[in-house]
């Protein structure tokens, strides 16, 4: 009897390679995480401060080292040294002095107090998305938002899970009172209009990033707890666990031993779809003016610049693209893992 | 069954309880309410005239101030803060008497007795005995109409403030939801033409989605895998990557006449009342119809993915279930197994979903609201939170949970009588 290589492969394994198969989702997954990475490299890809200045032979890191005035490059301008202009002087006069700009030479803060910047330029070659109402460069902020907008998304599912973990984990494990207990607030919290909620408190202390994080949480958790809560329902009563107790294992090496790897499935294929979640709350409340304090870079806080003046088209146009393309390649991994993880055969008629 | 009902229904009063009062403390809890924005407000006013002023600490504590303490009284009780929060709460609920009709007495040095005219010629005399202020009418009865009470806080020596007052029971349970602060209106009269309009384009978006979603469902699950599916899925994904609001703003852009197609209007419920009133009733209609086409459109894009979504597996579900091989089996044709045995069978998470479709597309839609320029309910209640309007702030929430209560339970009616294998307990 030939003797049969059986090559056993975790499920997780299996599963992730059932995943590299459906090709959109997998493409938008790489595609996205490389996208997510660059945008932590942002300030030295878009950034109106160059990377190396080369100046009487002394070499300066602006990028790194902050703030130059113009004065110490022999530049005549109030304020910080404006690279751009030293860039095509210097190479006018053919001096020895160089500089090397990032990518895209502008900065999403700087606006119209900076020399040569205009208010609602259309895009152009120079400023491929065009300019907002203070003069600001539509295509930087498009980037640095993207990154805010991934990074509170993640953080905020992050965190969500972990309180439905902890909380629907223990309502579905223990049950009784403390069950009985968190149900009626989940009850009176999922009958309030959260948005509304997340508004009244914004409006009263302006929120930071870990601030509208936490306020988000606060009134978010509800979700994700009761998927845990009838996850763990369902797995308590399982042999398994039964058999962990019997052994004399604790509730605690029960419920996140035991229990929590058996719950995977949900809590994987949710996420996408959690994180879409998060990116349009926060887009809706930067547009409604209750999201991240200004100047923060926001698609929110674009898009309502943008329907104030309906004929700016790019300032409408810039930031929709931006979250659809952003949120349909999430939408697209959610869609791949949801079939990777849990598939579903349907048989066909007849 | 319907004990369970009966139960659900008595279990919405401690929800209801629990989140006005969850509401009711965030409100009245938050630094820079109303008082402190009134006090501000006439501060500015008094700073530009001239005078000079302390800051908002030293007239709440009464120190020198533009405002007389009588005033700062008076603007106190006219928001309700002279109350500790509790009675505040329980007498917007109705069941706490609340003050009406209050005006000022004061006893001069040293007196005890003092008159005070409380209108129609009518005087009431106020006596101090030990701590307390009676109330007695001109026969000299105890009065059991009006009350009176010894201000505390402001008072000035030598000189003993009261007020005398009337008492009545009204708040949310009566009806009452109080006047609102910026128009000066009773809550229900400022809400009741922008409920009706959110709930035009509510039910308008809801029964349309209804209407393109169902079929589109039952012909993608029916077509499963084909180009058409595809092809529609694609449409699905995007509806559901683009928020109501930001397709609202993208249409705007495009059709509103900006840059590109001057095609709708850039807004607005319809047209302003001036040119409204004179057109005929076909052109109300139609003024009525160009105003709502892209509002609609918005509105609608949030429940399409998910509706068409549901019934298209829905239907595939079934149609994989023994029962249909059944009927096959039997030899029914293939449309008389579809449309009356699966799609019956199929329907049944879409009626149990309309409950809270109905929820949220009636008061989570200011969003859109704002993109469209449409003074809907939503709008009103996020223009409230701006304004502190407090009194129409609570009333919105108050509104919103209800229905959201109910729509709950609709659900599960709906549910259950739709599916007779279902059974609550």
């Amino acid at each position: 009897m030939p003797e049969q290589q059986e090559i056993s492969l975790s499920i997780l394994k299996k599963r992730w390679l059932k995943f590299k198969t459906l090709k959109r989702g997998y493409y938008s997954f790489i595609l996205l995480i490389v996208l997510y990475g660059l945008s932590w490299f942002l300030p030295a890809l878009i950034n109106n401060r160059a990377l190396i200045v080369s100046y009487d032979g002394e070499l300066y890191f602006p990028v790194v080292s902050g703030y130059h005035s113009g004065s110490e490059f022999n530049q005549d301008v109030p304020g910080e040294a404006l690279y751009r202009e030293l860039q095509a002087t210097w190479k006018q006069a053919g001096s020895d002095n160089w500089l090397i700009l990032p990518l895209y030479p502008y900065s999403p803060f700087e606006d119209i107090t900076v020399q040569g910047n205009k208010m609602y330029e259309p895009p152009s070659r120079t400023h491929w998305l065009g300019t907002d109402n203070t003069g600001r460069d539509v295509f930087a902020r498009l980037c640095y938002a993207f990154n805010i907008s991934i990074s509170f998304a993640l953080v905020l599912t992050i965190l969500n899970y972990i309180i439905g973990v902890i909380i629907g984990g223990s309502m579905g494990y223990f049950g009784g009172k403390f069950d009985l207990f968190f149900q009626r607030i989940i009850e009176i919290w999922s009958s309030l209009p959260m948005l509304f909620v997340i508004i009244i408190i914004s409006s009263i202390i302006r929120p930071s990033f870990f601030l509208l994080i936490f306020i988000y949480t606060i009134v978010n958790w509800i979700g994700m707890t009761y998927l845990m809560r009838a996850e763990f329902y369902r797995e308590k009563s399982k042999d398994y666990v039964a058999a962990a107790l019997s052994m004399g294992q604790t509730n605690f090496k029960v419920m996140f031993k035991h229990i929590l790897p058996n719950s995977m499935v949900p809590i994987i294929t949710y996420f996408p779809f959690a994180v879409v979640g998060g990116i349009s709350a926060l887009v809706g409340l930067d547009y409604l003016g209750f999201g991240m304090p200004p100047p923060t870079p926001s698609w929110g806080q674009m898009l309502d610049v943008g329907l104030q003046n309906i004929s700016k088209w790019w300032m409408v146009f810039a930031p929709v693209s931006a979250q659809f393309v952003t949120l349909i390649m999430v939408v697209f991994i959610g869609e791949a893992v949801r079939e990777a993880f849990d598939p579903k055969v349907y048989s066909r008629l007849r | 069954m319907t004990t369970y009902f009966i139960r659900r229904i008595l279990l919405m009063v401690p929800t209801f309880l629990g989140s006005t009062i969850l509401i009711f403390v965030i409100l009245q809890m938050a630094p820079g309410g109303p008082l402190e924005q009134t006090i501000q407000q006439l501060q500015a006013g008094a700073m530009q005239s001239g005078e000079s002023v302390g800051s908002v600490g030293d007239i709440m504590g009464g120190g020198s101030s533009v405002l007389p303490p009588s005033a700062l009284r008076e603007l106190k009780r006219f928001y309700g803060f002279d109350k500790p929060i509790y009675q505040r709460y329980l007498s917007w609920l109705g069941v706490w008497p609340r003050e009406i009709k209050h005006r000022e007495v004061k006893f001069e040095n040293g007196a005890t007795e003092a008159q005070k005219n409380v209108g129609r010629g009518t005087y009431m005399t106020l006596r101090l005995e030990d701590d307390l202020v009676q109330v007695y009418d001109k026969d000299g009865k105890l009065s059991n109409v009006w009350k009176a009470s010894i201000d505390t806080d402001g008072a000035e020596e030598n000189l003993i403030l009261a007020t005398i007052f009337q008492t009545e029971f009204s708040g949310i349970l009566t009806g009452n939801l109080g006047t609102s602060y910026t128009y000066d209106q009773p809550v229900t009269e400022v809400m009741a033409p922008r409920f009706k309009i959110s709930v035009f384009f509510g039910l308008t978006g809801l029964f349309l989605s209804y209407i393109v979603c169902i079929p589109l469902g039952i012909r993608k699950a029916l077509n499963h895998g084909s180009a058409f599916d595809f092809l529609s899925s694609v449409t699905i994904f995007v509806a559901y990557s683009i928020p109501g609001f930001a397709l609202g703003g993208v249409l705007l852009v495009l059709f509103g006449g900006g840059t590109f197609w001057d095609v709708f209007p850039l807004g607005g419920f319809r047209s302003p009342t001036d040119v409204w009133e004179t057109l005929s009733l076909w052109g109300q209609i139609k003024d009525q119809l160009w105003h709502a086409v892209l509002p609609i459109i918005a509105w609608s894009i949030g429940s399409f993915a998910g509706l068409t979504v549901l019934m298209k597996n829905s239907l595939l579900e079934n149609i994989s279930q023994d029962y249909i091989r059944t009927a096959f089996a039997k030899g029914l044709q293939e449309k008389r197994v579809i449309w009356v045995h699966a799609i019956r069978n199929s329907v049944i998470p879409i009626a149990s979903g309309i409950g809270g479709v109905i929820g949220v597309v009636i008061a989570g839609s200011y969003l859109i609201e704002k993109v469209f320029n449409i003074d809907g309910f939503g709008k009103m209640g996020f223009q409230a939170i701006l304004d502190r309007d407090y009194p129409i702030t609570l009333g919105f929430l108050v509104i919103v949970v209800m229905i959201r209560l109910v729509a709950n339970i609709l659900s599960d009616i709906a549910l259950a009588s739709v599916d007779p294998r279902i059974r609550f307990k």
